[in-house]
Parts: C-alpha cells; structure tokens; sequence
C-alpha cells in the first residue's frame, strides 16, 4: 500500500479518518499493519500490500 | 410446464446465464466498447479515477491508458489476484478490498467513478449509487455499465430469478433516487443478438 492512499480512504462504516500502524515496509510500500478507526476503533488489516476496508460482517464471506 | 423442462430452452438458458456471469466475456463486453464508453467520460489525463468491482482489471487497463493512476476496489480476492498478476500490488493501480455499498473513501476524493460488470451484484444498487456520487466531487462524473433487460420473455424470467437487470425506465429511477439529476444512458451491444449493456454517465450535482 502506497501511504498517500492514506489521504482518500476512510473507515467504510461512519466514513472517519483511520490511523495507520506499519508492521512491515519494503521499499516505501506498507506491506502490512492495520488502520484503525479513530472514530468506532474497528481495526481493518492491510495483507500483502493490500487494504482491506471490507466491513466486518462482509470479510468472513468474500470467496465469491 | 417449469421453464427448464424444455431441453432447447434450458439449454439457451445455461447459454445465456455463463455468458452474463463471465464479466469479459467479449460477446458482451469488449475492448471496442470499453474504449466507447471511456471516451464518454471526456478524460484529460489528470483526474483521479476509481474503478469500483475492478474485478481482474479488464477496465482498469482501459483507464489507466487516459490516466496515471487508477484506484481499484473489488470485494472479492479471487479476482483481484488476476488484476495483481496484470498490474503488480503496487504498480499503477491503488487496489483497495471494499464493499460497493460502503466505499471507504472520503467524500468528494475522485473525479470520476467507473464501474462496469458490477451493479448486478449489489443487493442495494441505490445505496450504491448514492455512495458513488458521495466519493465524487460534485461536477464529476459516474459511470455505470449493467446488463439491460432482456427482450425475450424466456430471458425475462431469467433475470427476474437470479439477479439484477434493468431497462432505460428503472435506470432513471435508480439514479433518481441516488441524488443524480442529469445522466444519459446509452445502449451497447457486441454484435446482433448478444446481451447488451446499459452504459449510464451522469453528472454528480453540485450540493
């Protein structure tokens, strides 16, 4: 994840700002961590270089 | 009689029902009339552009021959990894997994909204709709690609029973009902005979 996306994305439910944690980085890239809703607090996980801002209830059921 | 008693009818059916499923399916959705309906959006290179249900990148490609950088949102995985494969994880496509219901992002941050193959997926295309015009700024544009409803009776069920197509009238409404004032619809088609598209571009409203 490039971290200017930081400045369009939101938390999908109230649309507040979320708060980057960086676990991993290669060569500028977040690779992963999560962001946070510094609204509601729930926690979304960056994997493999991508965010995702699924909401909770869908990211049990995203085989499709 | 139930619809599918009919071998010839089911078999047009299963015909019918793959190739809807299939969202390149170049019977229904090529490059000639991806590049039509871009053209629609009057891109001058400097826009900031999401494509939402990216899926495997087939109109991602597209866009990113007008713009720098696209951001590409799909729910599902499984399609993404093929776009990934096409694009690399951090190359020219800011991929995001999201809901379309639900954008996670900021109000007013794009110019422009693309999404073809998508809408008849959503379970709610106005909350959608609504959150497509939210993401862009007012004077931007949003850009939908659906299936239309079908002529054929036979089809009609069909598409009755397992997911969402809509004609020129229930367009309108939907767009209504999502905030949008001023759009057009257009009507593509791969070759005589062949489902077509509704392609609508409409213009998201000033507050």
């Amino acid at each position: 994840m490039n971290e200017d996306l930081l400045d369009i994305i939101c938390c999908p439910l109230d649309k507040s700002e979320l708060e980057l944690d960086v676990r991993d980085r290669d060569d500028g890239e977040i690779v992963s961590g999560t962001l946070t809703c510094t609204e509601c607090g729930e926690a979304y996980p960056i994997e493999d270089g991508i965010p995702n801002l699924l909401p909770p209830d869908m990211r049990e059921e995203t085989t499709a | 009689m139930g619809v599918l008693e009919h071998k010839g009818r089911a078999r047009l059916f299963y015909k019918y029902l793959s190739q809807v499923y299939d969202r390149i399916n170049p019977f229904i959705w090529n490059e000639e009339m991806r590049d039509e309906a871009i053209g629609w959006l009057e891109l001058d290179g400097d826009e900031r552009v999401l494509d939402v249900g990216c899926g495997t990148g087939f109109a991602t490609e597209g866009l990113l021959q007008h713009v720098e950088t696209v951001y590409g949102l799909d729910q599902s995985p499984h399609q993404l990894e093929k776009a990934y494969a096409k694009f690399g994880r951090s190359g020219p496509v800011r991929f995001t997994r999201g809901d379309a219901e639900r954008l996670p992002y900021r109000d007013d941050a794009f110019d422009v909204v693309w999404s073809s193959g998508s809408i008849e997926y959503w379970p709610n295309p106005v909350d959608a709709l609504e959150e497509c015009r939210r993401v862009v700024k007012p004077g931007g544009k949003v850009l939908i690609v659906g299936p239309d409803y079908p002529t054929n009776t036979v089809f009609q069920k069909l598409a009755d029973a397992i997911m969402l197509f809509y004609d020129e009238e229930e367009a309108d409404r939907m767009f209504r009902e999502a905030g949008f004032e001023e759009f057009e619809h257009h009507i593509q088609q791969a070759r005589p005979g062949s489902p077509r598209a509704i392609t609508t571009v409409a213009d998201v409203p000033e507050e």
